[in-house]
C-alpha cells in the first residue's frame, strides 16, 4: 500500500472484509496465564491432599504460592498488552471481571481462615466458574465456557463426596477451567505465530 | 440517484486503517503499519487526513522512553464508515 490508489467498489468491499478478518485473527491469547493458574491450583490441591498423609509443616503454607503467582501474572499481562499493539472493546471488561474475581478470592480466603469454614471447596469452585465462564462466553471460546460450567457441576458434586476427595475435585476444576483451555490457547497461539513468520 | 462515495474513505490505505480501527478499541501506529504493509511516512500522511476529517483521534505519548502513537476511531468516523458501507452495498446491489 505505497501509493494512494483509487478503488473499485468490489475492491473496497474486499479490502474492508480482509482488514476486519486480519484484526479478528489477532485476538489470540498466548494461553500462559491460564496454564500458570491451572498448574498452580492443581499443584496446591494435590500437595494439600498429600499432606493429609505426610503431615509436613511446610506444606501447610503451600497456598501462599497463589499469592506468589500474582507477580508473574502481572508481568505476563503487561508483556502481552505491550506486544499486542491494540486493545479490543471487550478487553477492559474481561480484565475487570478477572480483577474483581481476584479480589473476591482473596476476601473469601480471609473470611475462610477467620471463620475456619469446613466445607470451603464448593465455594471456591463456584467462584472459579464465574470469570472462566464469562471469558469463554464473551470470547466465544467453548473449552473455557465448558470449563466454567464444569466448575459449577463439581461444586455440587463436592457435597456428596467425603471431605478428603474434595481437593481432587478442586484440582479437576482447575484442570478443566484453566489447564486444558490454556493448552488449547497455547497451541492456537503458536500455530498463528508460525504462520506469521 | 446514487450518492458519491465518501472521498476521504474511498482510498486504499485510509479505508484499510478505518476498517482495522472499527474492529478494535484502539491501536498503536506500529500495529496499523504491520497490518496494512504501508510505509511509516505514507501511513502517517493518511492518518493525518483521517484526523483532520475528525474520523479518528490520535494520541501521542511516550512509553518506555519511546514515542507511541495510538489511534482510535471517533463516533463521526463510525458513522462515516457505516454510511460508506451502505452506499457501497447500494452500488453493488444495482450492479447485480
Amino acid at each position: 500500500m505505497e501509493k494512494e490508489q483509487s478503488l473499485t467498489n468490489e475492491q473496497s468491499l474486499e479490502l474492508i472484509t480482509s482488514m476486519i478478518s486480519r484484526a479478528k485473527n489477532d485476538y489470540y491469547d498466548t494461553g500462559i496465564s491460564a496454564l500458570l493458574w491451572g498448574v498452580v491450583i492443581i499443584f496446591c490441591c494435590l500437595a494439600t491432599y498429600a499432606n493429609q498423609y505426610l503431615q509436613w509443616p511446610i506444606l501447610r503454607w503451600i497456598w501462599c504460592l497463589v499469592i506468589v503467582a500474582v507477580v508473574p501474572q502481572i508481568i505476563i499481562s503487561m508483556r502481552e498488552g505491550r506486544r499486542r499493539g491494540f486493545k479490543t472493546h471487550e478487553s477492559n471488561m474481561i480484565g475487570g471481571i478477572w480483577f474483581s474475581y481476584g479480589i473476591a478470592i482473596f476476601v473469601f480466603s480471609y473470611i475462610d481462615s477467620y471463620l475456619n469454614i469446613r466445607h470451603d471447596v464448593p465455594i471456591y469452585l463456584t467462584l472459579f466458574g464465574i470469570p472462566t465462564f464469562a471469558t469463554g462466553y464473551g470470547r466465544r471460546f467453548r473449552p473455557m465456557t465448558l470449563g466454567g460450567l464444569a466448575c459449577w457441576v463439581l461444586a455440587i458434586v463436592t457435597l456428596f463426596v467425603p471431605d478428603y476427595y474434595t481437593l481432587f475435585l478442586m484440582a479437576s476444576g482447575a484442570l478443566l477451567a484453566w489447564f486444558i483451555p490454556g493448552l488449547l490457547l497455547r497451541r492456537c497461539y503458536l500455530k498463528a505465530k508460525r504462520q506469521h513468520v | 440517484m446514487f450518492k458519491d462515495l465518501n472521498p476521504i474513505l474511498h482510498s486504499q490505505l485510509r479505508l484499510a486503517v478505518i476498517s482495522l480501527l472499527i474492529t478494535v478499541k484502539e491501536a498503536e501506529f506500529t500495529y496499523l503499519r504491520e497490518k496494512t504493509n504501508a510505509t511509516a511516512g505514507n501511513l502517517s500522511v493518511q492518518i493525518n487526513k483521517l484526523k483532520e476529517a475528525g474520523y479518528i483521534d490520535v494520541i501521542k505519548s511516550f512509553k518506555d522512553n519511546y514515542p507511541q502513537t495510538i489511534c482510535k476511531i471517533t463516533p463521526l468516523g463510525v458513522q462515516a464508515f457505516e454510511e460508506y458501507v451502505k452506499d457501497l452495498q447500494a452500488y453493488l446491489n444495482i450492479k447485480k
